[in-house]
């Protein structure tokens, strides 16, 4: 009789460990839901592989400020991305990549990238996990090898356990990079600005913000649109008569998008200095002097910059001063501030 | 003694068939009367060059018998994917997450796998080639679509689907480098081919036939300029569909065997 019993103990522990489930699928260990605020519309990045968890969003933050990314392992994304300007660059134009080389174009901010449609001022690349396959093999940004940053990974002394922790998969692959970068960069979130708060209704705007509002509404906010404050599409909004950066066209190769860029978000702009894709103009003043009276007529120029039979948007000091009042309160500082987003 | 002994069987009896029981559910799809039998399928890229058709490898001339280009080949890579088989009865068998990087650099890089075929008759292929367009979109992915074999565009999201490069006194640079992709609106290069066996090929647990397709990049040229006028493409559009199109329509299924 006792033996039988060990035997039955045997084959129900074996019976037991056979119900493991395979590693691949099995459920993070920390469940942890996105944050998406309520009113915001529902994301576009949903994270139907790539399983959220708080120990990936970490492990994607540990990777976006770990130099062992770029060729020789001095910089990291966060090099030019940084929290308390929105994870955009401090107030540099042209940020320097490798080297100190720089690009062509002015470094975004990275926030409430889950809405996101495209990425790049150029729309060029279609979803979040691809997006660091440009910063991090372009010659002139961290000019490393996918291939071997995985190589770098694997002989880590910590991120094959964190990787396994998250993935549980035998060896670190790209996949498992760009996921766990996307589970991070996915997850910045920034809703939680006073127009937020407006938005809402749990405040209310000055009168000069509030004139400065109306005054967005009547001539910004068709591209501009609220409350993420971008519809994502592309726009020529009349900065050159000629275009050294093609923008849009060099993607879609149609007139129409000749010296387009992406409409950016307004949320934290008064943090993100310089604006434009090339970070032409260091005040929002300058910004809206352009919009005012400097837009200038080409073909592709969006035809919502053009008022009464001129382009531009004939906005008067004040009107400009109250619209700048009203782009103050998207400064969230509880992001820029917020614990637990920068390594 | 005796009676607790007897009645930790039980529960670790009981604990034990529940165990079993319970894996059978997770793991078992729904038992039928006909257990499946898999084997598989081989395939095997033959390239030859020009109308003429002769053999055809890396790091090696040829002249193009239409454009009259000297061409030195250097890399050549093309993805080939979605592979279907037509049963005897009709009905086709598709192989799930089916994408195939094709090189050129070696003979196992040139030759490919496709497992877990149904034993049974089969009759005829569908493969794609190039990637279709929702594999274009999907973010990170892992296997023959991984980002790190340099077949992806990172500033112009999309897979390049087939990478031809080379040496030729006739381009201006002395270089030939073509980057064809593109998978929307007229910019799809992607090409979905059908080839009867002409026979039935029979699949089982041991037997593993080889289908062998033909490929001859010197269709690239055959209806294109020469590298004087075209020596690089590298993002998708009118030259890259009419390069693409010309090779992929021209890929036989030359033997199943």
């Amino acid at each position: 009789m006792r033996r039988q019993s060990y035997i039955l103990l045997l084959a129900g522990l074996a019976g037991i460990s056979a119900c493991k489930p395979d590693a691949d699928f099995r459920t993070p260990a920390a469940n942890y839901t996105p944050e998406r605020p309520a009113h915001f519309p529902p994301a576009h990045y949903t994270h139907d592989k790539n399983k959220y968890s708080q120990a990936g969003f970490e492990l994607g933050r540990k990777l976006f400020f770990d130099p062992i990314l770029s060729a020789n392992n001095t910089i990291s994304c966060g090099s030019c991305h940084k929290q308390e300007h929105a994870f955009a660059d401090v107030n540099i134009r042209l940020s320097k990549g490798i080297d100190g080389k720089t690009g062509i174009r002015h470094t975004p901010a990275i926030f409430n990238m889950a809405w996101n449609t495209s990425f790049m001022w150029d729309g060029g690349v279609n979803q979040i996990e691809v997006m660091p396959l440009t910063p991090l093999t372009n010659k002139v940004e961290m000019a490393e090898t996918i291939s071997n940053i995985v190589y770098k990974l694997n002989r880590h002394k910590e991120y094959p356990t964190l990787f396994k922790n998250v993935f549980h998969r035998d060896s670190i692959d790209d996949q498992q990079m760009f996921w766990a970068l996307a589970q991070y960069m996915s997850n910045l979130v920034s809703a939680s600005s006073k127009y937020d708060d407006v938005y809402t209704g749990k405040t209310t705007y000055t009168k000069d913000q509030q004139d400065g509002y109306n005054l967005f509404k009547q001539n910004c906010s068709a591209c501009h649109t609220e409350p993420l404050l971008t519809d994502y599409s592309f726009k020529n909004n009349g900065l050159d008569y000629q275009f050294t950066d093609s923008g849009r066209y060099r993607i879609t190769r149609r007139e129409e998008d000749w010296g387009a860029f992406k409409v950016p978000t307004l949320r934290n702009i008064a943090v993100t200095s310089p604006y434009m894709h090339d970070g032409r103009f260091t005040t929002l003043e300058q910004v809206l002097h352009h919009y005012a009276d400097s837009v200038k007529q080409t073909p592709s120029l969006s035809p919502l910059l053009v008022k009464n039979g001129k382009p531009g948007l004939h906005l008067t000091a004040d009107e400009q001063r109250k619209i700048i009042l009203f782009l103050r309160t998207l400064t969230d500082t509880k992001f820029l501030t917020k614990a637990g987003l920068t390594e | 003694m005796k009676t607790t002994l007897s009645k930790y069987s039980l529960i670790l009896a009981a604990t034990a068939i529940l165990g079993l029981d319970s894996c059978k559910r997770d793991k078992d799809p729904e038992p039928g009367p006909i257990v499946p039998v898999y084997g598989s399928v081989n395939g095997k890229i033959n390239y030859v060059f020009g109308a003429d058709m002769v053999p055809w490898q890396l790091n090696k001339l040829y002249v193009h018998p239409k454009t009259g280009d000297s061409l030195t080949f250097t890399n050549f890579r093309f993805f080939i994917s979605n592979f279907k088989l037509k049963k005897a009865d009709g009905t086709w068998w598709t192989q799930p997450e089916s994408y195939y990087l094709i090189d050129a650099k070696t003979a196992a890089e040139s030759s490919f796998s496709i497992p877990n075929v149904p034993e049974g008759e089969y009759t005829a292929v569908e493969y794609t080639m190039g990637i279709d367009s929702l594999h274009n979109v999907s973010g990170a992915q892992t296997g023959a679509l991984t980002l790190s074999s340099g077949m992806f565009w990172d500033w112009n999201s999309g897979y390049i689907m087939l990478k031809a490069e080379g040496d030729s006194p006739n381009s201006s640079t002395g270089k030939f480098a073509l980057h064809l992709g593109g998978f929307s609106g007229t910019n799809n290069i992607v090409t979905v081919r059908t080839a009867e066996f002409g026979k039935t090929v029979k699949v089982t647990n041991g037997t593993t036939p080889t289908m062998t397709f033909t490929v001859n990049p010197a269709r690239l040229w055959h209806t294109s300029p020469g590298l004087a006028t075209i020596s690089v493409i590298h993002m998708p559009g009118a030259e890259a569909v009419t390069m693409a199109k010309d090779f992929y329509n021209n890929v036989t299924l030359s033997s199943v065997q």
